[in-house]
């Protein structure tokens, strides 16, 4: 019988996808104000 | 090459006259070597942790503060701009700044070790006095790479906002491998043990020595602008 | 040399790649939670395992091609050449943050411990630390040549630093050896693990060239309208 640990497995993917989705907004939000920046 | 030699020589003297002139730098970072030594002293269950098994973190630790304490001041005098210029612009040989630097800041850490080191001996009533001399030449080898670097780092956030902040933020990652080899070769110094036992220590101290140094040396004309 | 058309197209060329190592992603997490069958010893939380892996080597990554370009530019002295490295370090800060916080994670229930001071963790956190001392020494220096030696400095230190981290901590272990711990043995992976831990490695791989080629597109068009400004001005 496997040990319980589920909720570990559900924060680490959880906590992943939050990190990598977090970092390509804060990406796609900078390029845009640069590239509007760039066009003005 | 006399020339070199004299313009390190030069710079040393400057830096640490200057420091003299004061002494500020120098005697807070004595004031605070005691106040961390005394409050690591009183930060265990002395019925679990004696004060010798406490006692070489404690100096590790002070002696790095201390350490960084000092870098920033030296390089203090040149966030004058005209102060860096000058130096730039007179004979000495460029390589001469790296090293009289180097020098300045590793007599003025030094002087803090060698009166903090009987100073720790004294307030951890620690046996071995015979050792002494042992621990501080460990003490000073492991110095020796770190203020390299320090030298090196603090060159780049001389005239940097929040200068302090990012020369320790930076530095103290560096202080990792000789703190630790230090600890560990003062411990067994402290406890008697022959040299011998510590070799891999001693080796891995002599090989960041090596390599830091030349690194640094190397690295500091890039961190003066053109 | 650097204009503002070839950096919007690199951006979107960036964007796309991003695009698809996220749809990987995807296909990742649903073929590991679901499809991948659960270690028999560990349970569901080695599973955590096809997003460390695949997160430390994207990290080391990171961190090796920051380093690397570091002393390139310092040979070279092209700022391109520093406007990649400044976003693979920022690529691998998120990176790193990943790593560091599954590997706990994992650890806790696998091993029994948050955090172990082992000479890959250790080395994993200072690794982090220079990261983040490199990406505040870029923000606190204002002129952009001083600032792309500076780091180069930091860079180069830092890669000859890691080693050191590492010896250290191994010294210390073999001389310390740890109770025994309980790890994870690392066995020769049945098929359906292996397939899915290949296609987690890819996936971080592609995530960091997509966001690596758009943080880089980023910076050649801050720099560019920097100077616009600057001439402007002046």
């Amino acid at each position: 019988m496997p040990p319980d640990n589920g909720a570990f497995m559900v924060a680490a993917y959880v906590v992943t996808a939050a990190v990598v989705l977090g970092y390509v907004v804060s990406l796609a939000l900078r390029l845009r104000d640069e590239r509007r920046r760039a066009r003005n | 090459m006399p020339d070199f030699l004299r313009g390190v020589v030069l710079i040393a003297a400057k830096d640490l006259r200057i420091e003299w002139r004061t002494r500020t730098a120098f005697v807070s970072a004595l004031a605070f070597a005691v106040l961390v030594l005394a409050v690591i002293f009183f930060s265990r269950d002395p019925t679990l942790v004696s004060a010798n098994a406490i006692a070489p973190g404690a100096l590790w630790v002070t002696f790095a503060f201390a350490t960084m304490l000092g870098m920033h001041r030296a390089f203090g005098v040149e966030r004058d701009r005209h102060a860096l210029d000058g130096l730039l612009l007179s004979p000495v040989p460029r390589e001469a700044i790296f090293w009289g630097k180097w020098l300045g800041n590793l007599l003025f850490v030094a002087g803090i070790e060698l009166i903090g080191l009987p100073v720790a001996f004294l307030f951890y009533d620690l046996p071995g006095w015979s050792r002494l001399p042992l621990v501080a030449v460990v003490v000073l080898l492991a110095t020796v790479a770190f203020v390299a670097v320090g030298t090196l780092v603090g060159a780049m956030t001389a005239r940097t906002r929040h200068g302090e902040l990012l020369l320790v933020l930076l530095l103290l990652p560096f202080l990792f491998p000789p703190a630790v080899a230090g600890v560990q070769i003062t411990a067994r110094l402290l406890e008697g043990r022959p040299l011998s036992e510590v070799a891999g220590w001693l080796k891995l101290i002599a090989a960041f020595d090596i390599v830091f140094l030349a690194l640094a040396s190397l690295l500091f004309p890039a961190t003066l602008d053109e | 040399m650097m204009t503002v058309e070839r950096a919007n197209r690199l951006a979107r060329v960036g964007q796309v790649i991003t695009m698809v190592a996220l749809a990987g992603l995807v296909g990742v997490y649903v073929r590991a939670l679901e499809y991948t069958p659960v270690e028999r010893m560990q349970g569901l939380a080695q599973k955590i395992f096809y997003l460390h892996v695949p997160a430390a080597w994207a990290t080391f990554l990171a961190f090796g091609i920051a380093g690397f370009l570091s002393v390139l530019y310092l040979w070279l002295k092209d700022r391109r050449i520093d406007l990649v490295a400044e976003a693979s370090a920022e690529v691998g800060v998120a990176l790193s943050i990943i790593l560091l916080t599954t590997g706990p994670i994992w650890g806790k229930p696998i091993w029994g411990t948050w955090w172990t001071w082992d000479a890959r963790l250790t080395s994993t956190l200072f690794l982090f630390l220079l990261f983040v001392g490199y990406l505040l020494l870029r923000g606190a220096v204002t002129d952009p040549v001083q600032r792309a030696r500076f780091s180069a400095v930091i860079g180069v230190m830092g890669l000859a630093l890691i080693p050191f981290i590492h010896m250290t901590v191994y010294l210390f272990r073999t001389l310390h050896p740890d109770p025994i711990i309980l790890k994870p043995s690392a066995p020769s992976l049945p098929g359906a693990m292996l397939v899915t831990l290949l296609a987690s490695f890819g996936v971080f791989t592609l995530l960091y060239a997509g966001l690596v080629t758009q943080r880089y597109a980023l910076g050649a068009l801050r720099e560019l309208r920097l100077e616009r400004e600057a001439h402007a001005a002046g």
